[in-house]
């Protein structure tokens, strides 16, 4: 042991003495949990917002969970009501109000998180705990190589030239609930709240067409892999996975409008460190996060400070001409009677294909 | 009472109590892994949610009255049990003559026996997904009948793909029990039955199919359970077509959050698998 010398024993004697407190400093450093969407989702949105948030902020640690739906979401934190591991959720609005009602989230208000001034009207949703992150809305996926020119109407799901080669997600499925909304409006049912009749009677002339109702694993592949050549989804994911396989997918909003989708971030009642958690959602809702999120994946933020490219603008939902079209959807009066939908759907729309 | 009866006594009851004292812990890992768990989803099936899905606190029979008044479930309860039994008996009817012929089999048994349960080392979802490209519109079979200018049927997204898949994932389950039931099968018996005069059909009638019905209840019971709990498959090949009460406990519990409709209907299902048990029980008595 050539190289030690007295002194470099007793260095490392004090830091053997010193070993506790150092373990207990970095013991300081807070965790919190974050879960929302995995897949695409969970991908760009490490890479976007939880790195450059555990940059700016080195003594807090972000986990992410990623999960597949916003129902399991919420299936997960009603397992640990009595200890939650998890201290922020971002989910479907429509289970963000069913989590609120069961107490599993906490309300937050603008004086916990003053960047929620700084968010567009439609983000803050009475009785939902916490703030919209993103806004979605429903689009027509179809494969470029089937189709001369783009399809610009949802008619185009009642032609016959694609019979059998058309994938939906049946309700209780949120997207399938939308299209309900929507073929009421195209069959001119009028207020959906007070019924849907006309639109489910659309549906059914719809039916003989479909190839599946529970397109596995997801619409955005059955279109992408050739296995039907028309599906209706999100647009975000569908604009990436456009992006990606140019020639095997593509979307469209179609002229007559579409329904809009929220994804809300949620403080979890009970959460451990809740100071850390508001920090991180206080980020998540900032400008500066939802416009480089955006940049990759087309959601539409509620920050009125982000600003995106023109090319990612175009991609998203947020383009003043969509905007216009959008069908104006109470999501937590729409939950309300969803079971409703589901039922109709069976009885009156899946039994006809 | 001799002091040879006591001290007999008192073996058996030292006996008992290292057995009783054995028994606790997998006793206990039961209650902890199995009975409560149950329990609490009895207890949950008597619990209600709102419209949006959030749970409504105390108990009640709500959910289970709403559930039973509902035609559309008793529907789904006969589709499940009608589409299990069709699921066993067509994976009986394929996995029969294999196990018979695997049973008999003098050269390479060993082997035969592995490659009829090799697909059990593959999983059920990756099995799921191989009957999707074959079945698709696109796959291997439609497009073998287009190619003799067929039109061919639709084989999945339906009831038919749920069946052919199911049957093949339950396949090796059928055929191990049937080989275990073989075991009874006695070479003698048919040789003494062909020396007096019976053809194979009457051999095959009277002693082999006879001696068998151990294994194929087994099997039979085997299958349906498990064809009435699978999900993955029905969900997979059945194009949202196929309603059957596993998934539609997976779309209560996982999409619209309804846990005390799911309850009701896993309640439900342990009833199912507790009739199909009394049956195999009463069929046992009478086969023995």
């Amino acid at each position: 042991m050539p190289n030690l010398t007295r002194r470099k024993v007793l260095a490392l004697g004090a830091l053997g003495v010193a070993a506790p407190w150092l373990s207990k400093a970095s013991a300081q450093e807070r965790k919190i949990t974050v879960a929302a969407y995995s897949d695409i989702f969970e991908d760009i949105y490490k890479r976007t917002v939880i790195e450059p948030f555990m940059k700016a902020n080195p003594g807090i640690r972000v986990d992410y969970m990623g999960m597949p739906t916003s129902a399991q979401n919420l299936g997960m934190l009603r397992a640990q009501k009595a200890a939650p591991q998890i201290d922020v959720c971002i989910m479907d609005v429509v289970v963000a109000k069913a989590g609120g009602d069961e107490n599993i989230y906490k309300p937050v208000t603008a004086e916990q998180l003053p960047v929620m001034k700084e968010l567009v009207p439609a983000a803050l949703i009475q009785g939902v705990p916490g703030p919209a992150v993103t806004f979605d809305a429903l689009v027509l996926m179809y494969a470029p190589g089937k189709f001369p020119s783009p399809p610009t109407s949802w008619k185009e799901l009642w032609d016959k030239k694609h019979a059998g080669r058309i994938a939906i997600d049946a309700p209780p499925n949120l997207v399938g609930v939308g299209l309900t909304l929507i073929a009421n409006k195209l069959a001119g049912g009028g207020d959906y709240r007070q019924s849907i009749d006309k639109g489910i009677q659309l549906l059914a002339e719809m039916a003989p067409l479909v190839q599946t109702w529970d397109p596995k694993p997801n619409p955005y592949a059955a279109v992408a892999n050739g296995v039907v050549d028309l599906g209706v989804g999100y647009n975000a994911r569908a604009q990436t996975i456009s992006k990606q396989n140019p020639d095997r997918m593509a979307a469209v909003m179609p002229e007559e409008g579409s329904i809009s989708q929220i994804n809300t971030i949620n403080l979890v009642n009970g959460s451990k460190q809740p100071e850390a958690a508001l920090q991180f959602m206080s980020y998540a809702l900032s400008g500066e996060a939802q416009s480089r999120f955006t940049e990759e994946l087309s959601y539409v933020p509620t920050n009125k400070n982000a600003s995106i490219s023109e090319d990612a603008r175009k991609r998203t939902a947020t383009t003043p001409e969509r905007m216009a079209r959008m069908i104006d959807v109470d999501w937590i009066e729409v939950a309300k009677f969803r079971d409703k939908i589901t039922e109709q759907w069976r009885r009156n729309v899946i039994s006809r294909s | 009472m001799t002091v040879s009866a006591l001290e007999a006594n008192d073996a058996k009851r030292g006996g008992r109590s290292l057995l009783s004292a054995l028994l606790l812990p997998i006793v206990l890992v039961n209650i902890l892994v199995f009975v409560a768990p149950v329990a609490n989803l009895a207890a949950m099936s008597f619990r209600s949610a709102a419209a949006t899905g959030a749970m409504i606190e105390g108990f009640n029979l709500s959910t289970w009255s709403s559930l039973i008044s509902d035609a559309y479930y008793w529907s789904m309860l006969w589709r499940t049990v009608w589409i299990g039994a069709l699921i066993t008996l067509v994976a009986l009817v394929l996995s029969y003559p294999l196990a018979l012929f695997v049973s008999r089999a003098t050269r390479a048994k060993a082997l035969l026996i592995v490659l009829c349960i090799s697909p059990l080392l593959i999983s059920a979802v990756v099995r799921t997904y191989g009957w999707m490209v074959i079945l698709g519109d696109q796959g291997f079979l439609p497009a073998m009948l287009r190619s003799f200018n067929l039109t061919p049927p639709r084989l999945i997204n339906n009831q038919l793909g749920v069946i052919i898949g199911m049957t093949e994932i339950l396949m090796p389950y059928m055929i191990l029990s049937l080989l275990s039931g073989f075991g009874k099968l006695d070479a003698t018996l048919e040789q003494a039955a062909e020396t007096l005069g019976a053809g194979p059909f009457t051999v095959f009638r009277r002693i082999v199919l006879p001696l068998s019905m151990p294994g194929i209840l087994l099997g039979c019971l085997l299958c349906f359970v498990l064809a009435v709990s699978s999900f993955i498959t029905p969900k997979m090949l059945g194009g949202g077509r196929v309603a059957l009460l596993a998934t539609e406990i997976y779309d209560q519990a996982i999409v619209t959050l309804n846990w005390p409709v799911a309850a009701c209907l896993s309640v439900l299902i342990l009833i199912v698998f507790g009739t199909a048990l009394l049956f195999y029980g009463q069929l046992s008595k009478i086969v023995e």
